[in-house]
């Protein structure tokens, strides 16, 4: 047996939609195997139907180590072996780690659960992936590292053959993704299979053995990584070649339009940081996860009490009680979590770029339907947002194309200064290069932007300087004529060279 | 596949209102006599005080919000109405006094949630309580009687053969659907329920709009029990009992999420016919009230099941 799971001429229509269109999947046992495609391309319902969420159209076959293979819900699919990490994780995280680990199948004694050999067991398991927790520590105590490690070893300890990582690595931090690795790396030696589904080309070169590639619910090709390289891939995936991943447009900079003051949080975790940005350029944000750089920017925004700053808008003070103080100067947020702080997710798209800009949408004071809709079928075209149409529910739409939602209802408000945080987090080639163009052509317009990003070749790509934060102080800046990633990497742990 | 898609949404979407005509015809068959006019004026009355409190509740669910205490609030109010209102004043004292009654015990929710940061369950039953006991003790324990001709005539009167209680709910559909469909506050309101964070990182007024959701419940809470002292004559304190419940199943029924963000103000104005039309329906065929309570329960959970399966197909 070659393979352990083959998904052969799998097909998926949705009403109005063929997601899937006889597509392809093989594994083999002990392998790391990368899934690629832009969003949409069909990785997501392709997994979903692998863990028996969707039910696959007629035609096709999947076999598990050379049987069929039918799962009707992902706990059938847990019991035959396959088991899935998602990208937004859902531990419990008021129940204890053991519990988690043995939610849904308890250990019984008497018909009660047995807690001692849960936390026997879990002690165990615990040990052999090298965490440092208690069985009885609560999840909530925990990093999200953590917590994404207590799923590996839940998949672990139900004997899964194949384990569905979905953007493991889009919340932790550097050093974390080292240890995750290492245990991705112990897996594949005890011959378990991984399915890694990232956007993050660098990790997919790293850590997998093999990719398959989609395109617009088509199956392209599959390879050794090893035979492959970065360009290749691209073309595979989007289906044309991207010669520069990172566009630049030149902009003229003119003079400062947001000055920031010895801005520090009541909650400490940004501790006196100024900055400035000017007309038609582009500030980096840079930093490792948790060095307070959106904490500065939300603190700035309004969203948190600020403890001492001052904030100055072409030179005139500004006093930010809340967001709309601050949106009024022009200054708009895109903010990293667009589920919890961007969109309205069971509203349309017009509903949510009427969210801010409201009253450009109105005819003698009343909410124009037909203004929105023409608004936001001009931010469709503009941003090239993937969508049936404006009555769209945002939450149908695709990562990136949410995101873009999000951008056209800030761009909507027509602000001088953009501020986006993590702006290309879990979107794909073809759309991280839309967005990094359009950053291009409001600079071109006069606009000031800034984003934080926790990519230092994306930061080095399109920005014209790069402020690095360290611990929720400022812990240096760098011109775009020195931009280097050692020293950019070296402010962001605060290591002197 | 473009139109049979559109179809299948468009069936989701009306699906309460088909079940709502399958009802009225499924009845017309059984009793003849459900459609005659006298009945129909008959349903109209019963469902008017439903709506309004039903109208106001939507836009405290839809904003993301519950409220427990607007039947305690109908009690209050009609109590204060029937003291004003036994002739020593014109008519528009005790409506206002009512209204404005109403709409202070909103504010008191809006502020507990959404300053206070209490669940909008726990603060609005804080309430129901408390204004049950105000009712009590401003009428000590006692209803209050003699209300003047020309109040009861409220209730019994009409225009064009339209009872008046039925246009003052007109009145406030119009009102509210206007509202909630044109304005920018009405689109607020959504965007408030869809995401509360989103709606205040986009420099919106969340706390205002809060706030403001529950003075509307109040304010027309205030109406309905300034409408029902009208109706049955007298004040009384332990009146309206469980209203709040028939507010929020006309909402449910009628597809407002009680998640906020999503509903229709036809679909409320469906989901209260639809109740009403099922109490008199059962009454005309003669049902006890006590199997009526069954039907009604089990109707609620059907309608809104059904609902739900038609529309998680859908994605």
């Amino acid at each position: 047996m070659e393979y352990i799971l083959e998904m052969k001429d799998i097909s998926k229509t949705f009403p109005g939609v063929k997601a899937l269109d006889r597509v392809q999947l093989q594994i083999k046992p002990g392998e790391v195997h990368a899934l690629m495609g832009e969003n949409g391309a069909g990785k997501s319902t392709l997994m979903k139907i692998l863990m028996g969420i969707y039910s696959k159209d007629d035609g096709g076959e999947i076999l598990f180590s050379g049987k069929p293979y039918k799962a009707a819900s992902p706990k059938e699919a847990m019991d035959l072996g396959v088991a899935m990490i998602h990208q937004e994780l859902n531990p419990i995280l008021d129940m204890s780690v053991y519990e988690n680990i043995f939610v849904g199948r308890e250990i019984r004694k008497n018909g009660l659960v047995d807690k001692k050999a849960e936390i026997e067991q879990s002690r165990k398991l615990i040990e052999e992936s090298g965490l440092h927790v208690a069985p009885e520590e609560k999840l909530r105590s925990l990093t999200v590292a953590q917590c994404q490690l207590i799923e590996i070893i839940k998949a672990i300890s139900v004997n899964a053959k194949v384990i569905i990582m979905d953007e493991p690595t889009a919340a932790i931090s550097e050093r974390e993704v080292e240890l995750l690795f290492g245990h991705i790396r112990k897996l594949a030696e005890k011959g378990v299979a991984i399915i890694y589904i990232s956007h993050r080309m660098d990790e997919i070169f790293s850590i997998c053995d093999r990719v398959s590639v989609y395109r617009d619910g088509q199956y392209i090709a599959s390879g050794d990584t090893k035979d492959l390289d970065e360009a290749q891939l691209i073309k595979m995936m989007v289906g044309r070649e991207i010669t520069d991943v990172f566009p630049k447009l030149e902009a003229e900079i003119g003079e400062v339009v947001l000055e920031a003051k010895n801005i520090a949080r009541a909650d400490r975790k940004v501790k006196g940081v100024s900055f400035s940005v000017r007309k038609g350029e582009i500030l980096g944000i840079g930093g490792l996860v948790g060095a307070g750089r959106s904490e500065l920017v939300e603190g700035l925004f309004g969203m948190h009490p600020l403890s001492s700053g001052e904030v100055f808008i072409r030179d005139k003070r500004v006093a930010v009680h809340s967001p709309h103080d601050i949106i009024k100067e022009g200054v708009a947020l895109i903010t990293e979590d667009r589920k919890v702080t961007g969109l309205n997710l069971s509203g349309t798209v017009n509903d949510n770029i009427a969210m801010v800009a409201i009253r450009k949408l109105l005819s003698h004071g009343l909410y124009n339907k037909n203004k929105a809709r023409s608004a936001s079928l001009d931010y469709i075209k503009k941003l090239n947002i993937k969508t049936p149409s404006g009555d769209q529910i945002v939450g149908n739409l695709s990562g990136g194309n949410q995101q873009k939602v999000v951008i056209a209802k800030w761009l909507l408000n027509d602000p001088d200064i953009i501020i986006l945080d993590e702006p290309t987090r879990g979107i794909d080639v073809g759309a991280k290069r839309d967005i990094y163009l359009l950053l291009g052509k409001l600079v071109q317009q006069g606009k000031a932007v800034v984003m934080i990003s926790s990519e230092i070749p994306e930061l080095m790509g399109v920005c014209d300087r790069i402020m690095v934060m360290c611990e929720g102080n400022l812990s240096g800046e760098v011109k775009r004529a020195d931009f280097s990633q050692e020293r950019i990497m070296a402010l962001a742990s605060a290591i002197e060279v | 596949m473009k139109q049979k898609k559109n179809a299948k949404a468009l069936i989701s979407e009306y699906f309460i209102f088909a079940i709502f005509i399958a009802l009225v015809i499924v009845l017309t068959c059984l009793k003849p006599s459900f459609i005659q006019p006298s009945n129909l004026v008959n349903i109209m009355k019963q469902a008017s005080i439903n709506g309004i409190l039903a109208f106001g509740m939507m836009f405290v669910i839809i904003a993301g919000g519950f409220d427990m205490s607007v039947g305690s609030t109908v009690a209050f109010t009609g109590i204060l109405a029937a003291m004003l209102g036994q002739g020593q004043y014109p008519l528009i004292v005790p409506l206002i006094v009512a209204m404005l009654a109403g709409l202070a015990v909103g504010l008191v929710n809006g502020v507990g949630v959404a300053i206070g940061d209490l669940p909008p369950f726990i603060m609005t039953l804080g309430t129901m309580t408390a204004v049950r006991g105000l009712a009590l003790l401003t009428s000590k324990g006692k209803p209050i009687t003699g209300i003047s001709k020309e109040y009861r005539g409220i209730a019994g009167g009409s225009v064009f053969g339209v009872p008046m209680l039925a246009v003052f709910l007109v009145i406030v559909i119009l009102i509210c659907s206007f509202v909630l469909a044109k304005t920018v506050y009405g689109r607020r309101v959504y965007a408030c329920g869809g995401n509360l964070q989103a709606a205040r990182v986009s420099g919106i007024n969340t706390t205002a709009i809060r706030i403001s959701t529950f003075a509307i419940a109040g304010l027309l809470a205030g109406l309905s029990g300034f409408l029902m002292t009208s109706r049955v004559t007298i004040g009384q304190p332990t009146a309206a009992e469980s209203y709040e419940m028939d507010a929020i199943t006309a909402c449910v029924v009628g597809g407002v999420s009680m998640a906020g963000g999503v509903g229709k103000p036809w679909g409320v104005v469906v989901g209260c016919l639809l109740i009403t039309i099922i109490a008199n329906g059962l009454d005309i065929m003669g049902v006890s009230s006590h199997w009526q309570k069954i039907v009604k329960g089990a109707i609620i959970v059907l309608a809104v099941l059904m609902d739900v399966k038609g529309k998680g197909k859908k994605n």
